[in-house]
């Protein structure tokens, strides 16, 4: 187990940030930590890597007890915060080599690392930029290299897509998915469950400082009720055809909002066919018709009773 | 050395904004140092004032020649025509502050011992003619003195003997007594003005460096890696010290550019000692200051005031002996107050026993514990700041 948290308890005076949170998170995956701002997630995080002290529970990384002086530990470990931290007085280069050397001391090959990091991120052309000068993509991609740059065996992304633009955020995934490929196991924060989904191979669910779900993907969508949700694009449905839209086999719900007709089914059935027929039978007109699996919000929103966004 | 190569680049990346206090402190310096200077030539140094005098002799023998020849070495002769109009045209228009006039037989007289006096026409309160009186008199009385007691002298070696005995001259050196070559010196006033200009200096650079390194995600990155948490403050207060250190070392070095002559004296260590330990004061002030400022755009108001305002009421710029009682007691809970208390004492030093020191150790002292206090706030701080983080 890279990391292991037992029933870790936070609390800033009448809150409770973190209330019992236990986590595991295995060697070579990557490990995402879902859920709304405000969750806990980065509270977590800064427990783990013992930045704020927590009042209750363990936490282990690579099978020892971290703590502030764990110093062995926190050379195997890279992170990239949540807002960019980067010093304005250095270049671009400057900066990565900054950061890669307060863990390798050894000039040539911190310049060799410095060098990988520049190539990892693409950021090359702009090594001699002040951060000033970089768009916030550029900012994001600078403050990965800086906590990446000394090959760790664990990186720690807080929401490091934040405010980036989607060629921005796609070029960050890959280059995710690239270091965990390389053997650095990944815990991932983000309140967008799209990229979780994408990206992570187990995922944690957390609201209110709780884990309120947690295993693959797969396994988070077979914990509800839902099954495929069907949309389709009609203009005119009367009340009674909705009606009996809602009584057909394996229907859960059935709602028409701005010339959408959103139908959804039960787990385990597929009912497309069936309201294709539907359609026809009562001769409603309808223009595009899709079909979606649930999705990682809609597991939220079955626990929760609220949007992941919220 | 990472955090400490850091430190030394931010310190570079600001120099621009450090040495604008440096240049403004180093021109109020040089005019100060020009107005004192040349206050300092007008008492230290002695040259005889010399009257304008008008001399008109109605006669002209061996002694009045004479007389003409010695009193041109104490006043400078105007050619003025004898007309009363013109002479007191001249008068009036400060041309002349001294006319005198010998009258026909006036020799004579003087030689059989008569009592006959010379005209003079003097602008009132003119401290010169009181020179060219006592020219006249000597010069005079002397011959008198000659005409009597040889009457077988001639006028030529009455004359000749008069020169004789009014040549000598005795050189005069202006010396106060028991008053130290620093007091109001340039070194005084400058080493005062340091008080502002180092506070400026180094709570600009130092407390730069801090807010950059307290940075709430820049700490966190830093005390996430594999440095010791005690090896990154150690670099960062070494960095500090060493700015600290060439800041105070350029300014001294400036003082030494300026008025080299004080180095010379003992005073001007002790004038050294203190602003090392104000300087030592002050960077730990700057320290704690980084460590309880947030953002870079408070930090130059905080700085006006932290600067500007101990210099105001501590005696800085006006003496203290001018500065209200009240202000100065308020003044006392600053180290500015006392940095220039221990420089005033410094200034006047002439001897250096134990007694001589003792007050100005005691300020020193003072200083040291304003900066321990400081340092070790500032520490506290630190600390609960990054676990609150």
């Amino acid at each position: 187990m890279i990391i292991h948290v037992k029933n870790l308890v936070k609390r800033f005076g009448e809150l409770v940030a973190l209330d019992h949170l236990s986590l595991d998170i295995k060697e070579g995956e990557i490990f995402g930590l879902l859920g709304p701002n405000g969750s806990g997630k980065s509270t977590a995080i800064n427990c783990i890597l013992s930045l704020l002290s927590y009042d209750k529970g363990e936490v282990e990384i690579f099978g020892k007890k971290m703590t502030p002086d764990a110093y062995d530990i926190k050379r195997d470990i890279g992170i990239v915060m949540q807002n960019v931290a980067v010093f304005e007085e250095l270049t671009v280069y400057e900066n990565i080599d900054y950061f890669c050397g307060l863990y390798v001391r050894n000039k040539a090959e911190r310049k060799r690392l410095v060098e990988e990091a520049l190539a990892f991120v693409e950021l090359e052309d702009f090594r001699k930029f002040y951060p000033k000068k970089l768009s916030g993509g550029l900012l994001r991609r600078l403050n990965i290299a800086c906590g990446i740059a000394h090959k760790p065996k664990l990186i720690i992304l807080d929401e490091p897509t934040v405010a980036v633009d989607p060629q921005s955020r796609n070029k960050i995934l890959e280059g995710i998915e690239r270091l965990n490929a390389q053997g650095a196991t990944i815990v991932y924060t983000s309140h967008y469950m799209e990229e979780v989904e994408q990206l992570c191979t187990r995922i944690v669910i957390m609201d209110k400082g709780r884990v309120i779900a947690s295993g693959t993907k797969e396994e988070l969508k077979a914990m509800i009720t839902l099954g495929e949700k069907i949309t389709v694009e009609t203009f005119s449905i009367d009340e009674e055809q909705l009606i009996k839209l809602r009584e057909l086999p394996g229907i859960v719900s059935v709602e028409h909002v701005d010339k959408r007709l959103i139908i959804k089914s039960g787990k385990g059935t597929n009912n497309l066919e069936t309201v294709l027929d539907f359609l026809k039978t009562h001769e409603i007109g309808f223009g595009r018709i899709y079909s979606e699996l649930p999705t990682l919000n809609d597991v939220f929103l079955e626990i929760t009773g609220k949007q992941l966004r919220d | 050395m990472p955090v400490f190569k850091l430190c030394m680049k931010i310190f570079l990346k600001n120099w621009l904004s450090i040495s604008l206090y440096v240049a403004i402190f180093l021109a109020i310096a040089i005019m100060i140092s020009m107005s004192t200077m040349s206050e300092q030539n007008k008492s230290s140094s002695f040259s005889q004032e010399k009257a304008k005098v008008a001399l008109i002799s109605e006669e002209k023998t061996p002694l009045t020649e004479g007389f003409r020849q010695e009193l041109a070495k104490s006043s400078d002769f105007v050619k003025l025509p004898d007309r009363t109009e013109a002479l007191q045209d001249a008068l009036f228009f400060r041309n002349v502050t001294y006319i005198l006039r010998i009258p026909k037989g006036f020799t004579e007289d003087v030689l059989n011992g008569g009592s006959m006096q010379m005209e003079k026409t003097v602008v009132p309160n003119s401290t010169e003619n009181a020179y060219v009186d006592i020219n006249v008199e000597q010069y005079w009385n002397m011959a008198r003195i000659y005409a009597k007691h040889e009457p077988k002298a001639s006028e030529q070696q009455v004359v000749k003997q008069l020169k004789k005995n009014l040549s000598g001259s005795t050189p005069v050196t202006i010396k106060a007594h028991e008053r130290a070559q620093t007091a109001n010196s340039f070194s005084m006033y400058y080493f005062n003005f340091l008080a502002y200009t180092l506070s400026a200096v180094l709570i600009m650079g130092i407390s730069t460096v801090m807010i950059v390194f307290n940075k709430r995600d820049l700490s966190r990155r830093n005390f996430c890696s594999p440095m010791r948490a005690r090896s990154i403050n150690t670099q960062l207060i070494l960095a500090n010290l060493l700015f600290a250190a060439i800041s105070w070392a350029i300014l001294v070095a400036f003082c030494f550019l300026l008025d080299s002559k004080s180095f010379a004296t003992q005073n001007i260590l002790f004038f050294i000692m203190n602003s090392a330990i104000f300087t030592a004061c002050i960077s730990s002030l700057s320290y704690l200051i980084g460590n309880l400022l947030k953002n870079l755009n408070a930090m130059s108001a905080v700085c006006n005031v932290l600067t500007l305002g101990p210099c105001f009421i501590s005696g800085v710029f006006v003496p203290q002996e001018f500065l209200n009682s009240t202000v100065l007691k308020i003044a006392s809970f600053t180290p500015t107050y006392w940095y220039v208390q221990a420089n005033a004492k410094i200034a006047t030093l002439t001897h250096f026993e134990w007694s001589d020191l003792e007050a100005i150790f005691y300020s020193m002292v003072i200083v040291l514990g304003f900066a321990i206090a400081f340092f070790a706030l500032s520490l506290v701080i630190g600390k609960r700041k990054r676990l609150i983080n």
